[in-house]
Parts: structure tokens; sequence; C-alpha cells
């Protein structure tokens, strides 16, 4: 009955093979007895310190690799610790109650940094300011460990001659034998429930991605597709409602409303192809990182469906093989607010070199207490290192000294800017898709 | 915390006037914690002039004088920096991070912790860390 002269084929949808590497950061087994954030810094320390320590036979052999105690006044060694960037702007809840009640600026200024700032390095035994040009504290943010080249000052500094950072981590070999072009679609921000929302946009992005728009050869394209990941900020509950006290009933419907409407749109998603859908600052979900997944009872039409796949932030998986990890957003802002760079890439670029994801919490990001590891450390660079809600779309292909190869994704909030990101699995080729209603 | 323990804590009188701290203004501030060990400086002290009625955690009664080489085996544990901080972790969990983490702590550490959980004597507090509950 197909009419041949039409050519309806019917199109299918390509498949990749997905694996979910959730586990490290799902709190499942911990339980806080009261303990504070020493033990995070001091198992990120630990596990810096020994990957350092492999590294530091290769940069400066013959020095001798000391311990803050163990400095001796003039003598040339190398100290490995964490930093800690002392910031005189950075808001203290001591200012509360500090009796001074001098000028503090009602209007919170977007960076915290300052000339005055300075980097403090500390291991177990104790901790040395660090002086010299070498180290720009702009660049800088405390949580990241490091080894440090110089000797100690006679006014008890120690004078910078060079340091070392980690480096990208080594990264498994991507497999290079696929020949046929498979896309993964990315989209952030989509602050159902907001004012900026536009129902008519994100359903043309709903109907591109599921088929239903185009003629045959956009739904060629669009059968390429394997898989959606939607990275944060999905939905905007007033974070009013947030403040403990009970919802009056004639609220109910703004707190529920938003929810209820992404689920209407998720469904259609989900019955087209997988999509994995991460917590960010907005959601529903707990603020401190690692953000656990959104819970099914919030998604009734979606969650019934074996391709919705509720992830945390940060997000690890792996497609075909190619290993992704991601964020929402929160680690590559509070760098912002911290040091600087001249691109939120560069920011990005650092978190692999110093191979933490968010090396500012616990300092100023919030963080579960753990005891007996880091989850945000990386241990293998991924193929591809996205971050969602950000101001604009931006793409790079950084390479490191190991022949690694990583495409760095900055999503766009899609409510302000109607962009979500493409990506070819065969060749790591990233572009943008841009929906607008503007007629 | 109840106001008996509070009288009882204050009618002590001690043979040496000012022979330990803390000092009163100190230990009025932790009277509100009447079931703490306040006598900080006489940790490892023995001291004939002290009281021997010290309440510590747990409401064990404590002499300090015969906590012994389990206990300062266990507190040397505590201390060495190279298995990390040891407040908010449990004893028995910081010996098995540690062991997991490659730093091979000392053995007798752990069969002293296992020692103690099987043992008659099972006194909990050995379990936690030496600045539990004070700081």
């Amino acid at each position: 009955m197909a009419d041949s002269e039409m050519g309806e084929a019917t199109l299918e949808r390509k498949l990749a093979v997905y694996r979910n590497l959730d586990e490290r950061f799902v709190i499942r087994e911990e339980r806080y007895k009261g303990q504070q954030f020493s033990h995070i810094y001091f198992m990120r320390l630990h596990h810096m310190r020994s990957q350092l320590q492999s590294l530091i036979p290769k940069w400066k052999p013959h020095l001798p690799v000391n311990t803050v105690l163990g400095l001796e006044e003039g003598k040339e060694c190398i100290i490995v610790g964490t930093l800690y960037k002392h910031m005189k702007l950075k808001p203290s809840i001591l200012d509360e109650y500090s009796k001074e009640r001098s000028a503090i600026p009602l209007v919170k200024p977007h960076n915290f940094m300052s000339t005055d700032d300075h980097l403090i390095l500390e291991d177990e035994s104790g901790r040395v300011k660090l002086a010299g040009p070498m180290l720009a504290p702009s660049a800088f943010v405390t949580g990241i460990v490091i080894a440090v080249h110089g000797k100690e000052t006679s006014e008890g500094d120690f004078f910078v001659e060079d340091f070392l950072e980690a480096g990208l981590a080594p990264q498994v070999d991507r497999p290079l034998d696929s020949r046929e072009d498979k896309f993964v679609a990315f989209v952030s921000g989509l602050s159902v429930g907001t004012n900026a929302f536009n129902p008519l946009q994100f359903q043309l992005l709903v109907d591109h991605i599921t088929g239903h728009l185009g003629d045959e050869n956009e739904q060629r394209i669009s059968s390429k597709i394997v898989r959606l990941v939607i990275v944060g900020n999905s939905m905007h509950i007033s974070h009013g409602f947030f403040s403990g006290q009970t919802v009056a009933p004639k609220d109910h419907a703004k707190l529920t409303e938003p929810i209820r409407e992404l689920d209407i749109f998720l469904t259609q998603l989900v019955a087209a192809l997988p999509v994995d859908i991460m917590p960010g600052c907005n959601d529903p979900a707990n603020y401190s990182l690692p953000q656990q997944p959104l819970h099914r009872c919030l998604f009734a039409g979606a969650s019934a469906y074996n391709t919705f796949v509720s992830c945390t932030n940060p997000h690890h998986f792996e497609l075909d093989n190619v290993q992704f990890v991601g964020t929402s957003g929160q680690n590559i802002d509070d760098l912002y607010k911290y040091s600087d760079a001249k691109d939120k890439i560069e920011f990005m670029e650092r978190t692999l070199r110093w191979r933490h994801l968010a090396p500012t919490a616990p300092n100023t990001l919030g963080c579960y207490p753990y005891v007996d590891k880091d989850p945000f450390l990386i241990e293998s660079c991924p193929h591809v290192y996205f971050v969602g809600n950000q101001e604009k779309y931006e793409t790079r292909l950084l390479q490191g000294p190991d022949k690694q190869l990583v495409r760095l994704i900055s999503i766009p909030r899609f409510c302000e800017t109607g962009v979500a990101v493409m990506l070819n699995l065969r060749n790591l080729e990233c572009h943008a898709l841009s929906f607008s209603t503007n007629l | 915390m109840s106001s008996g323990d509070i009288k009882g804590f204050y009618r002590q009188k001690k043979k040496n006037g000012g022979v330990t701290k803390p000092s009163s203004s100190s230990s009025s501030s932790k009277k509100s914690k009447s079931k703490h060990y306040t006598g900080g400086a006489s940790v490892g002290a023995p001291n004939a002039a002290q009281t021997p009625a010290l309440v510590t955690r747990g409401g064990a009664i404590d002499l300090k004088e015969e906590y012994g080489d389990e206990e300062e085996a266990l507190r040397q544990f505590d201390m060495d920096m190279k298995y990390g901080p040891c407040i908010g972790v449990g004893r028995l969990e910081r010996w098995e991070r540690a062991a997991a983490m490659g730093l091979h702590p000392p053995l007798h550490v752990r069969e002293v912790l296992v020692g103690l959980a099987s043992g008659s004597m099972a006194c909990s507090s050995k379990f936690k860390c030496l600045w539990e509950g004070l700081v």
C-alpha cells in the first residue's frame, strides 16, 4: 500500500548504547553524623597529591618535596597542598554579627575579587602564604591542589618560582570506527513556570526532535538524534515556596502548574527518544552538590516510559563508549564569582586541568560533607564536557598533552536564547539549533 | 541537665586551689552541658588534687589517671595527621578509611577497637575520637 512514488519509507531513529555512571554522585549509604568538611578536603588532598607526586619527577626531578612544616628558610624545594584564596570582599556570615556595621553594600557585586587577594597553601601540617609574581590570584580559587616550587623567605612567606597543576587526566581512547552520524541534543534553562518561558518555542524544539516538523530531509536529520539531555533549570519554582511555610490552597496551582506543564512536554519527548533530565539550581531538588535526581513522582506522565532517565547533577554517562560529563552550571558560575577568565570555556578548561569539577565546593558552593571520598575528582578525562544555564553558546575542542581530546560545550539558557546544541558522536563536532517565534 | 548535677558539680572542693583549668568563666559557659568533661588541662595528668567525680561523655565516671595504654594508643591514632582529621568520624571508621587509602594504619589499633566491640567492657566512648562532644 505504500505508494512508491511518494517514497514514504518509515524512518527509524538511530540507537546508541547508553551507560549511566551517576552512581558516585548518588547519596545512598552516606549518613550524616555531624561531620564537618575537613574530611572531604583531606580526601581531595590525598588523592591529588598522589597524582601530583607521580608528575613531579618529570617536572623538576632534582628538588626535594617537603611538607609545609618542614620548610627551611632559603632552601629551594617543592611543596604540595590545597590552595586557599583569602578574599576580603568574600561575603562572610560573620559580617552580620560584626558590631561595626560599616557600609556593607546591599547590592552584591557579581564578582568578589579584589587586588588584595592573596593565596595560601595548606597541607596537613600547616599553611604558608604564597608570594611572588608567578601565581596570579585572579586565576585561582580556594580548593585546588597544586605543587609549587620555590623557597621560604625571611618573612615566612613562600616565594613561588614555578607551579604545577595536575593537568588533563588520562583519557580512554574514543572509538574511531563509527561511520554514521549520531547526534546528542542538549538543552538547558527551559524555566517552565516563568514569564520568560515561551511554550511555542519549546514546542518547536520538541516537534523538531521528535520528527514531527519539516520535510523528509529534516526528519532524516532528526532520526539521527539518539538522545536528549536536559541540563538543569527545566522549571522554575518560585523561591518563596522554599521557605518551609505551608502553601495556601490557592497557591497550590502555582506550585504544581509548572511541573505539570513540563511533564506534558517531557511525555512527548520520551515517547520519541531517550531523555536524560538533570536538576539545576531552580529545580525542586536539593541545594547542595551533588544534586540528587528529580523524583519520578514529579513526572507522572513521562516516568511511565523507560526512555525517561532522571539524573544527578553532575551527570556522567557513556554513549557508544564516548564519555560525557556535565553540570547544570553551578560549578562554573561559582568560579565566575571568585576568579577571572576570558570566557566560561576557560573556566571549564581550568576545572579539567585541576582535575576537579567543583573546586570551590565546599568553600563557597554547597556540597555534601563526604567522609571517605570526593566524588568531584576527575579520574579520567571525558570526551565531552558540558555546562548548562550559561549566557551564550560557546564551544571549543581542547587538546591535551597526552593526546586527550575534549569537546567543551557551554549550553545557553533556552528561555532567553532559544538555542539548543547538537553534538555529533562520530567526530565531536558541535552546532547550534536555534528556534524563534518572532515573525 | 538536672540542677542537682550542677549543684553537685560546684560543691566539690579541690585540695589545691588553682591547680587545674578551666577558669570559672569557661565552666559557667559549659554548665549547660553538664555531662561534658570540662577539666581540659588535666588530660593525662595524674593529679591527686583532681576531684574524682568529673563526669564525661555518656555520663560515665572518667578517671583520667587510669586510661591506660590502650586509650593512649587510640589517642595517638586520633592525633596522627597522616590519617586525616579525627573529629566527626568514628575511630573504627577512620581506621577503615585509612586502610582503604593504602596508608597502612597500625594493626594493633584495630585489634583494640574490634576487641572492645566484642569485649565485656564495651565502653562506647572508646569508639569516638578524643574530641567527641568537646569541640
